[in-house]
Order: structure tokens, then C-alpha cells, then sequence
């Protein structure tokens, strides 16, 4: 019998933002809870990160950003993976973002957004909720 | 080396380090007249741990009332949601609507027994129906005329919130036994026992004719009341405590941070002494002494120094004056310690009210207690709390609480040379003070000739002047007013829980209130009990509480008790003393 | 008695207390197992106060960095609307919409010298108009790409306001010789001396590779434009500061409080023994290190006592390793000290941003610095600062400043039993994680081998973990979370001063400003300079500033600049150290 296969994440920081404590942070935890996390560093362009996510047939992407240029490269993202048809990854978001961009963000493809305070384990339950099917 | 030459090497590289470092330093910036001062082991040179702070919880109590921090611990991983809310000072209008926002409180989870608002009429022996205090009905704080009201108030308290389980405070003070007799027999008709009864009257009568105001008999008549609640709590009523004094209300008057102290520790020592002539051992009853405050104000070490100061000196009374034994006579028995005071919030840019609460809160925690934002940032709007300003001052509480870890240490500036010299300078300013006090033959005596009265009258117009003068800086009053300075307010998001129809329709609803009553009980027998409570009223010796709890159970109303008694005792003849 | 009899006699009673009144208590309360602390003499049992204290601005620093409060003084009857306000971090968008934000700030009083926020292109050393940093330009500040850039921005100050009499900040570390070079060049065309200049660059490039982020040549090549700068601005820039570091942005990268002071401590051994390698005298140079800041948290005690160590600890060494003579070079520079950091703020009702940012000003006092209640409340909101949310932080610091009454006395915990001992804990703890680095080489190399990343991000995860267990407690994010409570905001006042749609236009605005400078300038010599810069780099003992000065004078743009040096020095290989 095939044994289940761990829930795979990459986590990304796009652009020129140097902030990762968040982003480790998220990378430990969501290990601690049996998932795979594959951590990019940072300055990735949506290019870089698109590729990866291809690569490591990951099943979420997570996007950290707090310097305000997520209404750009989090849209860039999610069309990058439809067009190379992985458009059933799982593409959530976190940093500062404020809450008038996140009804913006949803509607291009982003999944849900996590501000500061999120608890990691809520983060880990709603991408077991809602991951694509692991065959 | 010893102490001594340790000493003096320090004062000679003090001054060295002034001439070389300091002036040169203050010159620059044009303060060497007054340079930022800076204390060392030479500002208590005579300093004793042990005799001068001791333990927490321990005599003389410098350091702490309690051993442990009255914090309540949220456990590690538990949910919170169980702590409550802090029961808040509050009363609207008519006993329904106050019991109908206890109610509606207690499902947003402020819990808890009421800490009752009286309005003035009530405070100062009126009833509703009562011509000359038309308007003032149900304002500041509910109406209550006869048990029939703590009936209905009471109603918001049941199940697990009986009046076994509850703490009741009350802000009452010259007609206090009459309303705890109203509660004693409430009580009764729920068949709960009168040992089981917890609460605090406020019961500090003096403090009214220093600053307060509602006072009704003159004071030793008063102090002969406050002497029938001592002996009657003592003896019946175990749990409850027999008043919640301090001199909080006091400096909202304006006293000086010295002046209170002195006039508080007068006030219990005066009070002690009732107990004391009524033939009780001290130990009896000094534990059920507890306070609702002391002091308020800004400045943030002298308020901490005020605080250790005020545990020491009245731990010293109790020991070295009245000869107590227990440490829970010599204690300071009160829920909070500093905080920054109501004559501190500013109508104007009121939400920095909300900065000066934090401030207030931590010097709480530093002065040995639990922390307080108080009051709601709103209080000087004069619109009652607003939601929004309670869980402002709620959460900033919190905050102090949980996130900061300054609860876990108690005491934590004990051995600071600044904390510890400042402690010692206003205790000695007190107890000058009040040997001045006693010189004048105690408390009642100076209240009688004015003393105190003049005294804070004064200290009042001075701060008046210092403000007026920018001596003393009020951020938004007396500076930074330029027209550029936004005045912050907050979103309104609730309607606050008593309606401004309900304010209006207050006064006539309680005249109803107070007519069916009237009607309806037996007024035979109330007759009969005030004739019976006038006779017993002239012999001093003669405790007056049975007689309160009889006349309560038939609906007598709370002027018709106090109409007897001033015929007795005569009403406080108001004096400016200015 | 001498000292020893003291103490034992302190610990005899300190056990009868535990056993007799602290633990009855904490069984009581439940908290047996973690009872409240209490401190005394037995703590420091071999504290010396000239030794371990001493007086302030004197080393060892214990107390304070200087020997009165900064807090400006009211003087008696004065109108202190000549207050300035605090300059505050900004820069948006354009240099024309920076700028115009500045004229308009000094309208409503908020003057002074720029201190300014770059966007992440010109932190990185990249231009508007590389595709790479779309949706980058003049976020999270302004873009700069040429000297025309800071002709702009200063447009704003010229007059009482000119170069000369202001001072700048600069947020810019990896790239901050090629902006002070823009700002010499500026000087120079208004024909003021660059040795009038005053300003600040943060020039810390160690810390971004810890964790803030914007490196761009790796650690050693890195370090020589490091040492660029301590030589060029000691020689010629006697007004400019050289650098600006401090640990704030390595706690704020998830370091504990020992490990941010260990690992500043080594970031400035490092940086100052550049300037002796360089043959410089440590007491020319040091005096012109300043700091940032250091630290930010909730936890007030630890903060306070963590300033204390953190000047004591900068004192030792800059005295007992570089063999500092004057009192300057051993001083921390800063105008702030203990304040609760951004990270300590809440998106969830963040109104409570301002109680918390109150708890970090007294912190402030408290450790021997000036107050400042810091970040406005609505940082985590990620919409820029509104006037209404620094109206309130504004109040908030003055409140402190002039109604406690705390900036009177400097270091006012001074022998503190908790303060001191605590003080001592941070230190020992510090000295014993800079002996580890100093194992594996020092700063640079625990840096290029990831120690450093690695702690930091350990430790930010253990954090995370404590308070996903409710171990540690944050208000409205982790407890008193239930529905009932309120997310009180404030009412919007006025418009921020910088428009949504300026931020949407910036880009394709400084695009075309860009364009026409590489348009209009000198292009040959641009390109003559940037092959002398190659040549230049190349050699290990040139000093580059005075080529960034004719390439700034030329309008060469910062990443020509950074692209040349680039390809001699490389770039940091990002690495996740995960």
C-alpha cells in the first residue's frame, strides 16, 4: 500500500524585502506539524519562485511580504502557476497587508491571507482544509 | 571598608563627578539652577532592609500588602475566557434599569457583584418624591428609596450570582447602615444568613466633610453611626467589611500628597478609637477595615513612594499605637495601589486619557499591587463609560498583566535609592502633619474647626495657580494647544447600554416606584418603628442596627429614617471655610 | 554589624518568610510552584555602587549615557510651542512627493532635519527603472537613483533649514557611501562646507545580513566600504556620524535579549577594529559611532535592566580592549533607550498599540534615557502612519515628558535589588554569547557561516511556539479573544498627507525622472568615472568615497554605481539557513 505523502510547501519571500522572521518562523512550524517545507530565502522574483514551486511539485505556496508590493507580485504568482497549469496549488499570503487589499488579493487567486498574530497551527489547518488532493 | 567610609568616598567622587560632569553638562543646556537629579546609597545613609522594607505581606509592610501578587495567573495553555471582568462603579436611573444593565453586563462577561453608584439624593438621606431634589433623581448613580429597590436591583443577581456568592459594594457613607440594614434584609427574605452576606460599604464618613460632600449629620453623631456598624459587623456580619476607606477622595479635593496621607491615617486612627471605646479588641476588627484608594495623581515615583509610605505608617499605628498582634490588623487591605486619578483626565484631546491611565497602571504594579487603567479615557465627558472606553482601559490593564512580566516581582524598585529616599520623606512629611492634626485634638475636632477643610482649599488654589502659571503642565490645557493638535476621538461602535430615554424617563418612574409602596405597605407599623427608632437614637450607648434592619423589612423609606435621626442629631451645618 | 552579618541575618529571615507567609499564600492562590518574585541585598550580595553603577554620563555608564535628561525643559511661564516635534522616519514615493510631505509636516510643526526612509530598490542598490524591482519603487520609502533625487527631496530645506543647520538620517547600510557621496554633492553646489554637514547614515551593513535583509556585496568587501567610511567621514566629515547600529533589528529578526546584545557587542568590536586596522585613533573615531537603538519589548524590567548592561558592557570594552581614554568613545550614543519595538505591536485592536507604546516610553525613563512612546498605534496596519495615530504617540511622550514628572531624576532604579541584579544576569549572559562568537572568529565569520542567521531564527521560532501555547500572552492575539470584546479605532480626521494616488503613480513617475537625467548628463564621463571606480575597488587599501563624490557630482545613478562593485566584490549568496 502506497503510504500518504507529506503535505509539501514552499515558503517565498518575493521581492526586495528582508524581513524573513515571519517566514522561518512559519517554515518551522508547519515542519513541526509533519508537513515538507521548502524555505526559497529571500529576493525571489515571481519568476524564481514559480519555478521552484514547479520543481518540488509542491502542493502550497505560501508568500510573505511586509513592504507593500503584494498587490503586485502575489497576482504575478498565481497567473505564473496558471499558466504553466498548476493553478490548483494552494496560494496563500501573509505580512502586513492591509485589509482593504485582501478582498483585492482573494479575487486575483489568493487564497486566503494570514496577518500578524496569526497562530501557526491555524495556518496548518486551513492548508489541510483546503490542499488540493494528494494522490 | 566599612559602611561609613564607603560613604564618604562615594560623597567625595559625588562631588567630584557634579563640578566635573554634571554642571558643566546643565549649564549647556540652561538647567543648572535645577539639574536632573540623580540619588545614591548617600540618600539613605541610615537605610535598614529589614526594618525599613522588610517582606511582602510582612511587617511594616513596605514592600507588599500580600506575599504573592494578587494577579489572577492565567495557566499556561489554559483558555482565559473564565477570568472576568472587573465589576465596574455603576448605577442608572431607576432600580430596573440598573438591574437591566447588570443583566445586560454580565452577558458581554463583566460579572461579578455590583459595585453600586447611589444617586445624590440617596447619599445625602432623600427620598424621590422629594420636592427640593427634583433633577437630581437617578443621576450619578440609581435611586434607592426602600428595599422594594435592592428588590428589583437584586433581581440581576440570582442562581450563582446569590447574594451568598457575590460582593456587593456600595458607595455610601452617611446614611451606610441604613442601606446595608435594607441588603441584611433582602438577604433574609432569600433565606440566606447574614454570616454568609460579603460586601463593603464605602462607611468613611469624614472624608465627606473634608472633601466629599454627603455627609448629613454632624460629624460626632456620624462618627456614633459608624461606631453601630463596627460593633454590629463585628458581631454579625463577619464577612462584610466595615467600610472601604482611604484618602483618595481626599486629594481628588485637592490635598497634597502629604496632607492625605496625614488626614487618612487622622480618619483611622479616629475610627480605630470607636472600636476601641465600644470595647473590642483590636484584632477583632481591624481586619475587616479595608480601603478603596489612596492618592492619584501623575507623578509616577512620588505615587509609588506614597504607597510603600502609606502600608508603613498605617502598619506602625496599628502595631506601635493600638498594639495589634495580627498582621492582617496592620495591613492595607485594597485591591489596587497607584493609578493616576480622575482630576488628572483632560475633556480636552480626551484619548491621551487613556496614555495617563497606563501610566497610573504601572505605577500600580511598582507600588506593590496589581495594575489598574482607570479611569475609562471618556470619564471628563461626562456621558457615562462608553463601551469602547472600557475595553480600552480593560485591555490596557491586561496588557500590563500579561505581556509585560512586571507582575511577577513584587516590590521590584525595593533598595532604589531614589524609591527608598522618597518613601522616607513623605512619611516623615505625614506624620508631621499629622501630629499637627492630633495637636489640634484629632480628626472630628479638625474637621469641626475647618482645618482640614481650609487646608486642602488651599493646597487646591495653589496647584490652580501652578497650572495657570505652566509651572504645572497639562498636555492639551496649559501647552501644546496650537491649532495644528488633532483632538483623536473613537469610532462610536455599541450604543452604550443606558439609553438617554431611560435618563429622562428616570425620576418620574421612581416617584411611581416610591407611591406604590407607600400605598401598599403597612404604614401603621412604619410609624410605630421610626417612634421607636427616635427614642433608641437619643441614648447613645444604643445600637441602632437592629432597629434599621426592623424598619427596612416594612418598606420604611431611607428619609424617613434620616428625618428622625436629623431631629436628633442635628444637620451638619455647611461652612465654606474659605 | 559589617556587611556579612548583615546578609546572613537577611537570609535567615528571608527563609522563616518563605516558609511561614509566602507559601502559605501561593498554595492559596495555586502559584506554589512559581510564586511571586521578591528581591533584596541577598541578590547582589557583592554589588559596589561606584563600581557597578557609578554616576551618570561617567563610566562605567551604568545609570545613563549622559549626565542630565535629554527631556527638553518648559521653562516656567514659557509657551513651549517652540517645541519642535520629533522628526519622524519617512520618504514616499517621489522625491517630488517627499518633498511636498515635508513642506507640509512643517506646516503643522513637525521640522527639523529629514530622516529618511529609501525604498528597497535603493537599499538593495538598484535603480527605478530595472525590471527586476517592479512594483518596488518608492515603497515603503522614497527612490533615489541620483544626485537630482536629493536636489528634490532638500528643496524642502533650504533658508533656516539649510544644509547646515539640519541634521539627516539616512536609513541606507549596504549602499550609504554612495548616498552620503550624493549628499557632500549637494552641499557642495549650495556652496556649504562638508564640514558643517551633520547627518546620520545608518551605515550598518553587519545587521542586515543578521536580519533586516538589504546586503548587497558580501560580509568582507562589505566591511572595507565599512572602513571607507570611518576613514573618509574621520578626515573630512567631522559633523557626520559614522555609523548608527544597535541590536534593535536583530530582536526584531526573533533574537533574545542576550543574544541581540552579544551580537551587536561583536558587530561593533568588528566594526571598530576596522578603524584600527586603518591606523586611526580609537578616540577620533569611536566618539562618532552612535546607535539606534537597542532592544524593544514588553517585558519592562528586562528591557530597563538590559539598556544598563548594554552601556556598561560598551563601556568595558571600549575602555578595557581598545584602550579608549575619553569618556565619549565608551559612551552609547542614542537618543532613545528602552521602548517596546514594532514587533510588540498588534494588528488585532490596535488601538491597544498605544497603551503598549506608553508601557514602552516609561520603559524609556526608567532605563536613563528620554521617553518615547514609539511606534504610532496603527504600524501594524500596513497603510503608513495616520496623523491620528501619531497626534496620540506624540501626547503620549509629552504626557510623560511633563505631567510624571519622571525625567526629574536619571536612572531612578538605581540600586534596585531586582533592577541591579537583573542587570547583572543580561550582561553575564551577554559576555558569555560574545565569547562564543569570538570563538568562531568574530562577527564577519559568524556571519558568513550562518551562526548568527541561525540563532536568530531558532529563537523566533521557540517564540512562536510559546505563545501558540499560551506560554507567553499577547492581548486580543491569544487571550481575550472572545466575541464580545471590541475592536475600538479611531475616527478619521484628515487625509494622510500622502495620497493613495500619489503611491499609485510613483513608479512611472521616477521612471521619467530617471530617464531624463541619463538624458541630459554627461554621459562619457559617467562611464570614465565608473572604469576608475572598477580600477579603484580593485585595490584593497583605495579609499572609494572620494570617486563617489565625482560620480555623484556626474548624476551617475546608484546601481551604475553598485554594478561596477558588484562585479569586483560579488554579491551575498542568499542563504536560507533553515
Amino acid at each position: 500500500m502506497e503510504k500518504e505523502r507529506k503535505i509539501k510547501v514552499l515558503i517565498a519571500k518575493p521581492g526586495l524585502d528582508g524581513h524573513d522572521r515571519g517566514a522561518k518562523v512559519l517554515s518551522f512550524g508547519l515542519r513541526d506539524q509533519g508537513m515538507e517545507v521548502i524555505y526559497t530565502g529571500r529576493r525571489q522574483s515571481a519568476e524564481q519562485i514559480v519555478n521552484s514551486a514547479l520543481q518540488e511539485d509542491v502542493d502550497v505556496v505560501g508568500l510573505s511580504i511586509l513592504s507593500g508590493a503584494h498587490l503586485t507580485f502575489f497576482p504575478k504568482v498565481v497567473n505564473l502557476l496558471r499558466e504553466n497549469d498548476a493553478g490548483d496549488m494552494l496560494v496563500i499570503g501573509g505580512g502586513i497587508i492591509p485589509d482593504e487589499h485582501i478582498p483585492i488579493l482573494k479575487e486575483k487567486g489568493v487564497t486566503e491571507i494570514f496577518g500578524p498574530g496569526t497562530l501557526i497551527k491555524d495556518i496548518g489547518d486551513f492548508i489541510r482544509k483546503n490542499v488540493r488532493k494528494i494522490a | 571598608m566599612d559602611n561609613k567610609d564607603k560613604l564618604a568616598e562615594i560623597k567625595e567622587k559625588k562631588e567630584e563627578w557634579e563640578e566635573k560632569a554634571l554642571l558643566p553638562a546643565a549649564k549647556r543646556f540652561g538647567i543648572e539652577k535645577r539639574p536632573t537629579e540623580f540619588h545614591t546609597p548617600l540618600d539613605i545613609p541610615d537605610f535598614d532592609f529589614l526594618r525599613d522594607v522588610g517582606f511582602p505581606g510582612q511587617y511594616p509592610l513596605t514592600a507588599a500588602s500580600y506575599p504573592v501578587n494578587l494577579v489572577p495567573r492565567l495557566e499556561k495553555g489554559a483558555k482565559p475566557g473564565g477570568l472576568r471582568r472587573a465589576g465596574t462603579y455603576s448605577g442608572y436611573g431607576t432600580p430596573e434599569d440598573t438591574r437591566d444593565y447588570y443583566r445586560l453586563m454580565a452577558k458581554l462577561m463583566y460579572t461579578g457583584g455590583p459595585n453600586l453608584a447611589l444617586d445624590l439624593p440617596t447619599q445625602c438621606g432623600y427620598d424621590s418624591d422629594n420636592e427640593i431634589v427634583e433633577g437630581e433623581i437617578g443621576k450619578v448613580g440609581v435611586a434607592v428609596d426602600t428595599l422594594r429597590d435592592f428588590e428589583v436591583i437584586f433581581e440581576a443577581f440570582t442562581g450563582n450570582l446569590d447574594l451568598d456568592k457575590i460582593a456587593t459594594n456600595m458607595t455610601i457613607n452617611a446614611p451606610a447602615n441604613i442601606l446595608v440594614a435594607m441588603y441584611v434584609a433582602l438577604a433574609e427574605k432569600r433565606g440566606i444568613s447574614l454570616a454568609k452576606l460579603k460586601g463593603t460599604p464605602q462607611n468613611d464618613i469624614l472624608k465627606e466633610f473634608i472633601s466629599r460632600g454627603t455627609y448629613i449629620f454632624p460629624p460626632r453623631p456620624s462618627m456614633r453611626m459608624f461606631r453601630d456598624s463596627l460593633v454590629f459587623f463585628t458581631e454579625s456580619l463577619p464577612a462584610m467589611n466595615i467600610n472601604g476607606f482611604g484618602g483618595a477622595h481626599i486629594r481628588e479635593g485637592g490635598a497634597t500628597r502629604e496632607q492625605e496621607l496625614a488626614f487618612t491615617m487622622a480618619n483611622g486612627i479616629a475610627y480605630l478609637q470607636e472600636g476601641i471605646n465600644a470595647g473590642l479588641n483590636i484584632d477583632a476588627f481591624a481586619p475587616r477595615f479595608s480601603f478603596v484608594g489612596f492618592g492619584g495623581s501623575m507623578e509616577f515615583f512620588k505615587e509609588i513612594a506614597f504607597h510603600r509610605a502609606s502600608r508603613r505608617m498605617w502598619a506602625k499605628i496599628l502595631k506601635e499605637r493600638f498594639g495589634a498582634k495580627k498582621s492582617e490588623s496592620m495591613r492595607i487591605r485594597s485591591q489596587y495601589t497607584a493609578y493616576s486619578g480622575i482630576s488628572t483626565t483632560t475633556k480636552q484631546r480626551a484619548l491621551n486619557n487613556l496614555t495617563r491611565s497606563v501610566i497610573g497602571a504601572v505605577a500600580g504594579v511598582l507600588s506593590g499591587g496589581p495594575p489598574l487603567a482607570f479611569p475609562p479615557y471618556d470619564e471628563p465627558l461626562g456621558l457615562g463609560w462608553s463601551l469602547e472606553a472600557r475595553q480600552l482601559a480593560e485591555d490596557a490593564t491586561r496588557i500590563l498583566m500579561y505581556e509585560t512580566g512586571m507582575c511577577d516581582v513584587l516590590d521590584p524598585l525595593a533598595g532604589s535609592y531614589y524609591v527608598e529616599s522618597l518613601t522616607n520623606e513623605i512619611e516623615e512629611a505625614a506624620w508631621k502633619e499629622l501630629e499637627k492634626v492630633e495637636g489640634i485634638g484629632g480628626s472630628v475636632a479638625a474637621i469641626e474647626n475647618g482645618y482640614m477643610q481650609r487646608s486642602i482649599a488651599k493646597s487646591a488654589a495653589e496647584r490652580q495657580s501652578r497650572i495657570e502659571k505652566r509651572e504645572d503642565i497639562i498636555v492639551g490645557v496649559n501647552c501644546f494647544t496650537e491649532e495644528y493638535e488633532l483632538d483623536v476621538t473613537t469610532s462610536k461602535m455599541v450604543e452604550h447600554p443606558y439609553s438617554e430615554e431611560k435618563r429622562y424617563d428616570a425620576e418620574k418612574k421612581q416617584k411611581a416606584n416610591l407611591a406604590e409602596v407607600k400605598r401598599t405597605r403597612n404604614n401603621r407599623e412604619v410609624t410605630r418603628l421610626l417612634g421607636e427608632l427616635e427614642r433608641a437614637a437619643k441614648k447613645d450607648d444604643e445600637n441602632l442596627m437592629p432597629l434599621f434592619v426592623n424598619l427596612a423589612r416594612e418598606y420604611a423609606t431611607l428619609q424617613e429614617q434620616c428625618d428622625v435621626l436629623r431631629g436628633v442629631f442635628g444637620e451638619w451645618q455647611m461652612d465654606s471655610f474659605v | 554589624m559589617d556587611n556579612k552579618d548583615k546578609l546572613s541575618e537577611i537570609k535567615e529571615k528571608r527563609k522563616e518568610w518563605e516558609e511561614k507567609v509566602l507559601m502559605p499564600s501561593a498554595k492559596r492562590f495555586g502559584i506554589e510552584k512559581s510564586p511571586t518574585e521578591f528581591y533584596t541585598p541577598l541578590d547582589i550580595a557583592d554589588f559596589d555602587f561606584e563600581r557597578d553603577v557609578g554616576f551618570p554620563g561617567q563610566y562605567p555608564f551604568t545609570p545613563s549615557a549622559y549626565p542630565i535628561s535629554l527631556v527638553p525643559r518648559i521653562e516656567k511661564g514659557a509657551k513651549p510651542g517652540g517645541l519642535k516635534r520629533a522628526g519622524t522616519y519617512s520618504g514616499y514615493g517621489t522625491p517630488e512627493d517627499t518633498r511636498d510631505y515635508y513642506k507640509q509636516m512643517a506646516k503643522i510643526m513637525y521640522t527639523g532635519g529629514p530622516n529618511l526612509a529609501l525604498d528597497l530598490p535603493t537599499q538593495c542598490g538598484y535603480d527605478s527603472d530595472n525590471e527586476t524591482v517592479e512594483g518596488e519603487v518608492g515603497k515603503v520609502g522614497v527612490a533615489i537613483d541620483t544626485l537630482r533625487d536629493f536636489e528634490v527631496i532638500y528643496e524642502a530645506f533650504t533658508g533656516e533649514q539649510d544644509l547646515d543647520r539640519i541634521a539627516t538620517n539616512i536609513t541606507i547600510s549596504a549602499a550609504a557611501n554612495i548616498l552620503v557621496a550624493m549628499y557632500i554633492a549637494l552641499a557642495e553646489k549650495r556652496g556649504i562646507n562638508m564640514a558643517k554637514l551633520r547627518c546620520t547614515p545608518q551605515n550598518d551593513i553587519l545587521k542586515e545580513f543578521v536580519s533586516r535583509g538589504t546586503y548587497i556585496f558580501p560580509p568582507r568587501p562589505s566591511m572595507r566600504m565599512f572602513r571607507d567610511s570611518v576613514v573618509f567621514f574621520t578626515e573630512n566629515l567631522p559633523g557626520v556620524n559614522i555609523t548608527s547600529i544597535g541590536g534593535y533589528h536583530i530582536r526584531e529578526g526573533g533574537a533574545t535579549r542576550e543574544q541581540e546584545l552579544a551580537f551587536s557587542m561583536a558587530i561593533g568590536i568588528a566594526y571598530l577594529q576596522e578603524g584600527v586596522n586603518a591606523g586611526v585613533d580609537i578616540d577620533a573615531f569611536a566618539p562618532k559611532f552612535t546607535f539606534n537603538g537597542f532592544g524593544g519589548s514588553m517585558q519592562l524590567f528586562k528591557e530597563v535592566a538590559f539598556q544598563r548592561a548594554a552601556r556598561r558592557m560598551w563601556a568595558k570594552i571600549l575602555k578595557e580592549r581598545f584602550g579608549a581614554k575619553k569618556q565619549d568613545s565608551m559612551r552609547i550614543r542614542c537618543p532613545l533607550s528602552a521602548h517596546i519595538g514594532c514587533s510588540s505591536t498588534t494588528k488585532q485592536r490596535a488601538l491597544n498599540n498605544l497603551s503598549r507604546s506608553v508601557v514602552g516610553a516609561i520603559a524609556g525613563v526608567l532605563s536613563g534615557g528620554s521617553p518615547m512612546a514609539f511606534p504610532p498605534y496603527d504600524e501594524p496596519l500596513g497603510l503608513g502612519w495616520s496623523l491620528e495615530a501619531r497626534q496620540l504617540a506624540e501626547d503620549a511622550t509629552r504626557i510623560v515628558m511633563y505631567e510624571t514628572g519622571m525625567c526629574d531624576v536619571i536612572d531612578p532604579l538605581a540600586g534596585s535589588y531586582y533592577v541591579e541584579s537583573l542587570t547583572n544576569e543580561i550582561e553575564d549572559a551577554a559576555w558569555k554569547g560574545l565569547e562564543k562568537i569570538e570563538g568562531i572568529g568574530g562577527a564577519v565569520t559568524a556571519i558568513e557561516n550562518g551562526y548568527m542567521q541561525r540563532e536568530c531564527a531558532r529563537s523566533a521560532a521557540e517564540r512562536q511556539a510559546r505563545i501558540e501555547r499560551r506560554e507567553e500572552l499577547i492581548v486580543g492575539v491569544n487571550c481575550f479573544t472572545e466575541e464580545y470584546e471590541l475592536d475600538v479605532t479611531t475616527s478619521k480626521i484628515i487625509e494622510h498627507p500622502y495620497s493613495e494616488e500619489k503611491r499609485y503613480d510613483a513608479e512611472k513617475k521616477q521612471k521619467a525622472n530617471l530617464a531624463e537625467v541619463k538624458r541630459t548628463r554627461n554621459n562619457r564621463e559617467v562611464t570614465r568615472l565608473l572604469k576608475e571606480l572598477e580600477s579603484a575597488a580593485k585595490k584593497e587599501d583605495e579609499n572609494l568615497m572620494p570617486l563617489f563624490i565625482n560620480l555623484a557630482r556626474e548624476y551617475a545613478t546608484l546601481q551604475e554605481q553598485c554594478d561596477v562593485l558588484r562585479g569586483v566584490f560579488g554579491e551575498w549568496q542568499l542563504d536560507t539557513f533553515v
